[in-house]
C-alpha cells in the first residue's frame, strides 16, 4: 500500500470508531448512562476546559509531571552512566535491574504517603522514584550502544577524553537520549497519575477517579480523551524529533 | 556466442540431457519496467555432470538457479529437469543447497538431516536410517544428536548437503555454498565434495564467485555475463579426475582460471 | 585484597538492607510509622497468614485470568500484525503511539462499567497487558530468519506445514519473552487497580491497612507482593531458558531499532 492509501485506511478505520462512539449510545444499542455519545462527551470537555477548578487541576498535574521529570532524569541517567561505565558495578547491578523492573513499584505508593502525608511532594517523590529506575536502564543502554570500535579509533587518533566525550559518545548516543526521555516521560505520566488516583486532593488523576466513582461518565470520558491527547502528542512530537536526528541508525 | 552447447550438445544427442534450458528470459516486476535479470539463456547438461556457472555479483545466477529449483517461475522460456518442467519444488528430482546452511536451530542434526523426509511422511525407523547414512556420507558420524549452534561453519553446511542428498535426487543444485566460510575449510569442503559426488552419479549444477574454485570443482565451466545475464564462454576442464591440490599448480589450470576471468572483465 | 564477586556483593547488599530494616526502626531513627521492623512485619504477616493467603488467591486469581487475555490475544495479535505486511504497516505505528497513553486513567471507566470485583480488575489488567505484548510480539515476529522458508519451500513444504514445521517452532522464543512480559505486567495490573479501587486482594489490604495507618501490615502486603513478583519472574526465566537453548543461535541480527521497541515494552510503569 502507498503511504496515501495507509493513512486514508487509518483515517477510515478512525472515523467508523468515532461513529460508532456516537451512534451506538444513541440508537440505544448500548447504555447511554456507561457510553456516553462522543458529541456530549466533547461538548462536556469544552465545558470542563474553561472551569476554574478544572484549570487548576491541570496545573498541579502538570507541575508535578515536570517536577519529577526534573529530578528524576539527571538522577537516574548519572546512576545509568556509571553503572554502564564501570565494569565492576555493572556486573552487580545490572542483573539485579531485571528484577526491578518486574516489581510493581505503586506498592510503594503507600510508604511515600506515610513518609509525605498526601500532597505534592508524595506525588512528586513517587513519580520521580518510578522514573528514575527507566531513565536508570535506557542511560544504561544507551552508554553501551556506543561501539567500542569507535571509540578506539577515535583513542588512536589521539583524542582526549573530553573530545571523546563530545565527538563520539554525545552524537553516538543521541538518538537513544531522545527516545530514554520519551519513553521516561511515559512512565513519569503514569506514575504521576497513578499517585494521583491512589490518594490525593488535587490535580486531573484525582478528578478523573472522582467522576469514575460518582458515575459522571461524560465528564470522565472527557477526562480521558484530553489527557490521551497530551500524551500521545507528546509523544509524537519527540518522535519527529528522533527521526530528525537519527538518520543514520538502522 | 549462444550456441555454445557445442561439446555438451554431441553427449545430449547420446542421452537425453538432465538439464534443458530454452529461450529464457527473466523481468523482475518494478518501476520503470522492471530490471531483466537474464536474457535468453539457453543450456543444456548432461547427466553425471559436474557444471559451475560463474559471474559478476547481479548477473542472475541465482535467479537461474531458483528456477532450475522450481521456486520461481521465469517469464519467459522453458525449462526441464530430467525431461519434466518444474513448476514447484521437487526435492525427489532436484536438491538445493544454498549459501546459508539454514539448518532450523531448534532440531538436531539427524533431525535436521530427515526434516525433508518427514514432510513426506516416512515412518521414524527408515528417515532414522537414511539420515544415518547421510550422516556418515558427509563425515559428521558422531555429531548427530548435537545442535547446529553448536556446530562450525564448515560442519553446519555438512549438514546442509547431507540435508540435500537425503532423497536422493539425481539433480543436486548448490548456490554458493561454501561462499561464507573461510578459506582453509572452502578447499577442504570443495574436496569433501568431489568425493561425496564421485560415489553417486548425480549431476551438480554449482554457483560460485571463486575462479579457482570453478576450476577445481568443475567438468564444464558456464561464464555469464553482466546484468541481464546471458551466457558468454562455456569452458571445458579437462583436467583429469580424481582432482588434487597439486593440479592448482600447473598452467592448465592457469590458463583455464585466466579465460574466465579475462571473460568476466571483458563483459559488457 | 581482590574484589568480591559480583554476586556476592548482591547478597551482602540484601543482608544489609535487612539488617538495616530490622535496626533502623528499632533504635527509633525512623519512626515506626514510617519503616516498621522487619521482625514485626513477618509475625503480623504470620499471624494474619489466613487473611494474606485469601486476598493472595484472589489476587492470583484475577493475574491468571487478565493472563490469558493480555498474552492470549496479544501473541496472537502480535504474530498476526507483525507477520502481515499490510496489516504490519497500517496498525503497527497506532498501537505505538497509543502506548504512550497512561493506561491507569482508563481504570475508573472500567470499575463504573465491571463494578468493584474482580471483573474491572480482569479487563484493565488484561489490557494493561495487551499493548506490550502485542507490540514484543510483533517485533519477535520479525526476527525469524527469512531463509527457513525458502529452505522449507525447497525441500517441497507446503503451506500449513511451513507454518507448523517452520514457523511455529521459530517463534516459540518470542512467545515465552511474551509471557514472561505478560505476566510481569498483569501483575502490575492487578495490583495496581486492587490499591485504587477494590475489596479484596493483596492491593486492597495494602490500602485498607494503610488508610487506618497499620505499618507493619501493609508492609507485610508489599512484602507478599513483591515475594510474588520476584517468583514469578525466576520461574519465567527457568522455564524460558529450559526451553530455549538455542535461542541465540537462530536469529537474525536486530536493528537497533529492533533493540529499541524491545526494550520499550520491558521496563514496568508502575
Amino acid at each position: 500500500m502507498t503511504r496515501a492509501q495507509i493513512i486514508a485506511t487509518r483515517l477510515a478505520l478512525l472515523a467508523l470508531v468515532l461513529g460508532a462512539w456516537e451512534l451506538l449510545p444513541r440508537l440505544g444499542a448500548i447504555n447511554a448512562l456507561l457510553l456516553p455519545p462522543l458529541s456530549q462527551v466533547l461538548t462536556t470537555l469544552v465545558e470542563l476546559l474553561g472551569r476554574a477548578s478544572v484549570q487548576e487541576a491541570v496545573t498541579v498535574t502538570a507541575l508535578e509531571v515536570i517536577v519529577a521529570f526534573v529530578i528524576a532524569v539527571p538522577l537516574g541517567a548519572l546512576a545509568g552512566i556509571l553503572i554502564a561505565e564501570n565494569d565492576y558495578l555493572s556486573e552487580i547491578f545490572k542483573p539485579m535491574l531485571f528484577y526491578v523492573f518486574s516489581i510493581p513499584k505503586s506498592i510503594f505508593l503507600p510508604m511515600f504517603i506515610l513518609v509525605f502525608g498526601i500532597g505534592f511532594q508524595q506525588k512528586v517523590a513517587y513519580a520521580a522514584f518510578t522514573t528514575g529506575f527507566v531513565v536508570l536502564m535506557s542511560a544504561t543502554a544507551a552508554v553501551e550502544s556506543v561501539k567500542p570500535d569507535h571509540i578506539l579509533v577515535a583513542r588512536s587518533y589521539g583524542a582526549t577524553q573530553a573530545q571523546i566525550l563530545w565527538r563520539v559518545y554525545v552524537p553516538s548516543m543521541l538518538p537513544f537520549l531522545l527516545e530514554t526521555l520519551r519513553i521516561s516521560m511515559i512512565f513519569n505520566f503514569t506514575g504521576v497519575m497513578i499517585a494521583e488516583m491512589y490518594a490525593s486532593r488535587t490535580g486531573i488523576g484525582h478528578l478523573i477517579a472522582n467522576w469514575g466513582e460518582n458515575f459522571q461518565m461524560p465528564q470522565l470520558f472527557a477526562g480521558v480523551i484530553v489527557l490521551s491527547a497530551v500524551a500521545i502528542i507528546f509523544n509524537e512530537a519527540v518522535r519527529a524529533l528522533e527521526a530528525r536526528c537519527s538518520t543514520w541508525r538502522t | 556466442m549462444q550456441h555454445l552447447a557445442n561439446v555438451t550438445e554431441l553427449k545430449a544427442r547420446l542421452e537425453a540431457p538432465a538439464i534443458e534450458v530454452e529461450g529464457l528470459s527473466h523481468v523482475y516486476a518494478g518501476p520503470d519496467g522492471g530490471v531483466k535479470a537474464l536474457l535468453d539463456i539457453r543450456l543444456a547438461v548432461g547427466k553425471g555432470r559436474f557444471v559451475v556457472i560463474v559471474g559478476p555479483s547481479g548477473c542472475g545466477k541465482t535467479s537461474l538457479l531458483m528456477m532450475l529449483a522450481g521456486l520461481l517461475q521465469p517469464s519467459q522460456g522453458t525449462i526441464s529437469c530430467l525431461g519434466r518442467p518444474m513448476p514447484k519444488p521437487d526435492p525427489q528430482r532436484v536438491g538445493v543447497i544454498f549459501q546459508e546452511a539454514s539448518l532450523f536451530p531448534w532440531l538436531t542434526t539427524l533431525d535436521n538431516i530427515e526434516f525433508p523426509l518427514s514432510l513426506r511422511g516416512m515412518p521414524r525407523e527408515e528417515r532414522r536410517r537414511r539420515s544415518a547414512a547421510m550422516l556418515g556420507l558427509v563425515g559428521l558420524e558422531g555429531f548427530g544428536e548435537r545442535y547446529p549452534h553448536e556446530l562450525s561453519g564448515g560442519m553446519k553446511q555438512r549438514v546442509s548437503i547431507a540435508r540435500g542428498l537425503v532423497q536422493d535426487p539425481p539433480l543436486l543444485l548448490m548456490d554458493e555454498p561454501f561462499a561464507a566460510l573461510d578459506e582453509q575449510t572452502r578447499m577442504t569442503m570443495g574436496h569433501e565434495l568431489l568425493r561425496i559426488w564421485s560415489t553417486t552419479e548425480k549431476t551438480v549444477v554449482f554457483i560460485t564467485h571463486s575462479l579457482t574454485e570453478a576450476v577445481y570443482l568443475a567438468d564444464e565451466v558456464l561464464v555469464m555475463s553482466a546484468r541481464p545475464g546471458r551466457i558468454i564462454d562455456h569452458i571445458q576442464v579437462t583436467l583429469p579426475r580424481p582432482r588434487s591440490y597439486e593440479m592448482m599448480a600447473t598452467e592448465v589450470f592457469g590458463q583455464l582460471r585466466e579465460r574466465i576471468w579475462q571473460q568476466i572483465r571483458r563483459a559488457p | 585484597m581482590s574484589r568480591p564477586a559480583p554476586a556476592t556483593v548482591r547478597w551482602m547488599l540484601l543482608a544489609v538492607l535487612l539488617v538495616l530494616w530490622e535496626v533502623v526502626p528499632m533504635t527509633g531513627l525512623l519512626p515506626e510509622l514510617f519503616l516498621p521492623a522487619c521482625s514485626k512485619t513477618l509475625s503480623v504477616l504470620y499471624g494474619d497468614r489466613h487473611i494474606y493467603g485469601a486476598a493472595l488467591l484472589v489476587t492470583l486469581y484475577e493475574v491468571a485470568c487478565s493472563m490469558l487475555i493480555a498474552c492470549g490475544l496479544g501473541i496472537l495479535a502480535g504474530a498476526l500484525v507483525g507477520g502481515t505486511a499490510l496489516l504490519r504497516d497500517l496498525l503497527l505505528p497506532v498501537f505505538s503511539s497509543l502506548y504512550a497513553v497512561p493506561i491507569v486513567i482508563l481504570y475508573p471507566i472500567f470499575t463504573a462499567w465491571f463494578g468493584v470485583g474482580s471483573s474491572s480488575k480482569i479487563a484493565f489488567a488484561g489490557i494493561y497487558g495487551f499493548f506490550p505484548v502485542m507490540l514484543s510480539t510483533a517485533a519477535g515476529i520479525r526476527t525469524i530468519d527469512p531463509q527457513f522458508l525458502l529452505a522449507a519451500r525447497s525441500m517441497g513444504a507446503t503451506l500449513s506445514q511451513q507454518i507448523t514445521r517452520v514457523i511455529i517452532p521459530a517463534s516459540v522464543p518470542t512467545v515465552f519473552a511474551g509471557l514472561r512480559l505478560g505476566g510481569a505486567l498483569t501483575i502490575i495490573g492487578v495490583v495496581v487497580s486492587e490499591m485504587l479501587t477494590a475489596s479484596a486482594g493483596i492491593g486492597y489490604l495494602v490500602t485498607l491497612n494503610r488508610t487506618i495507618l497499620d505499618s507493619p501490615r501493609v508492609f507485610a502486603g508489599i512484602l507478599a507482593i513483591l515475594v510474588l513478583s520476584i517468583a514469578y519472574y525466576m520461574l519465567a526465566r527457568a522455564l524460558e531458558s529450559r526451553m530455549v537453548v538455542w535461542q541465540s543461535a537462530g536469529r537474525q541480527q536486530q536493528s537497533s531499532a529492533g533493540v529499541s521497541t524491545a526494550a520499550v515494552p520491558a521496563p514496568a510503569a508502575a
